[in-house]
């Protein structure tokens, strides 16, 4: 059973995210709610995770959303799910390439989604924010990490990695 | 349909991608021409650039929708399927590998820092990256409603993405629609 609730979510997923890997942390999180397949804390680790190995951030996010759900099985069955509904539109879209990006439906859906993901983003953002930064020090660095990308985004990589060193010095010095 | 490079090259050719890929999804596009367009002049570069904005405007991960565009156009349907196997293949193993291990890590202090500065470090980005749809998107009244609209509808119902989605998106198109009708 879980793993057509797997294969449900999943294919939601790859059908209704838009704006690159990070915009389906609203699903995963959503998922985290429902199903008690993780938590949220996981989910984060599962974000990081998922940042700092090879390959598209949304597609190792789903695969460890499936290792934790259901075992290895799971977390293949979750990166197909989600690649399947895109397999579909790519064939589709391939074959009426001009024809598509005129249309005045899809035209008007795309200017629409684009709202829409920024509000469900957010509002995962608000929902992480109190179980993530619960202190001070948490405070100063989330304030540090976006000062210093106010001109340009760094490379995901980076902020993960100068978090978690800074997480590493903070316990060597017995500050935490 | 060119057939100039066999399905067990191109799975190969993924596989390397797949391997390299670190990072934004927007690496893809330097990659991709490197691969397809200057390394084996499979795909034109002007192609590439296509699907590179296709991938962008049609739902699910930008990096696998490129692949799989570029893999449909060498090689058909079957093209596709291998260009999606070939650029999950070493992630897949990664995640598996690394998921395994991390359980027994979370005992030390020190991962448990680490882990707390990663925490921290997933906020930012996730804000960084509604900072950064915000300013790639045109922003007009129609845009800052919607926005508005779907946030406050959110905190309030708590309604899945999917609901909201589904909702936000039939009220969105039918207002231009309407929109549209009036002018003509």
């Amino acid at each position: 059973m879980i793993f057509v609730h797997l294969f449900i979510e999943f294919f939601k997923i790859g059908l209704f995210s838009f704006g690159g890997g990070y915009a389906t942390i609203p699903f995963l999180y959503h998922i985290s709610q429902v199903y008690n397949w993780y938590s949220l804390d996981e989910l984060t680790q599962m974000v990081a995770v998922a940042s700092i190995t090879p390959g598209p951030v949304g597609i190792n996010v789903a695969t460890y959303a499936g290792l934790k759900s259901a075992g290895i099985l799971g977390s293949a069955l979750a990166t197909v799910s989600e690649m399947l509904p895109s397999l579909f539109l790519v064939i589709i879209v391939s074959k009426l390439l001009r024809k598509f990006s005129d249309n005045f439906y899809v035209k008007s859906l795309i200017e629409t989604l684009k709202p829409i993901s920024c509000a469900l983003l957010t509002s995962v953002a608000i929902g992480l924010f109190t179980p993530e930064i619960k202190d001070l020090k948490a405070m100063i660095l989330l304030g540090f990490l976006l000062l210093i990308s106010w001109k340009s985004k760094r490379d995901p990589l980076f902020y993960i990695l100068f978090a978690a060193l800074v997480g590493v010095v903070l316990v060597f010095f017995k500050i935490v | 349909m060119s057939k100039k490079i066999s399905l067990v090259k191109l799975f190969l050719i993924f596989v390397k991608i797949g391997a390299i890929l670190l990072g934004g999804g927007y690496v893809i596009l330097p990659i991709m021409m490197n691969e397809f367009s200057d390394k084996r002049a499979l795909v034109s570069h002007d192609d590439v650039i296509d699907y590179f904005a296709l991938s962008q405007s049609l739902p699910g991960i930008i990096a696998a929708n490129m692949s799989m565009f570029i893999g449909y156009k060498l090689h058909g349907k079957w093209g596709a399927v291998i260009a999606m196997a070939g650029v999950t293949f070493i992630p897949f193993w990664c995640i598996v590998l690394l998921a395994s291990v991390i359980g027994s890590l979370t005992e030390n202090s020190y991962v448990q820092g680490a882990l707390w500065g990663v925490g921290v470090s997933v906020i930012a980005l996730i804000m960084l990256t509604v900072r950064e749809m915000w300013q790639k998107s045109k922003r007009g009244i129609f845009f800052y409603s919607i926005f508005i609209l779907t946030l406050a509808t959110l905190l309030i119902f708590k309604l899945s993405p999917i609901q909201t989605i589904l909702l936000f998106s039939v009220l969105g198109v039918g207002y231009k629609r309407i929109r549209e009708g009036r002018k003509i």
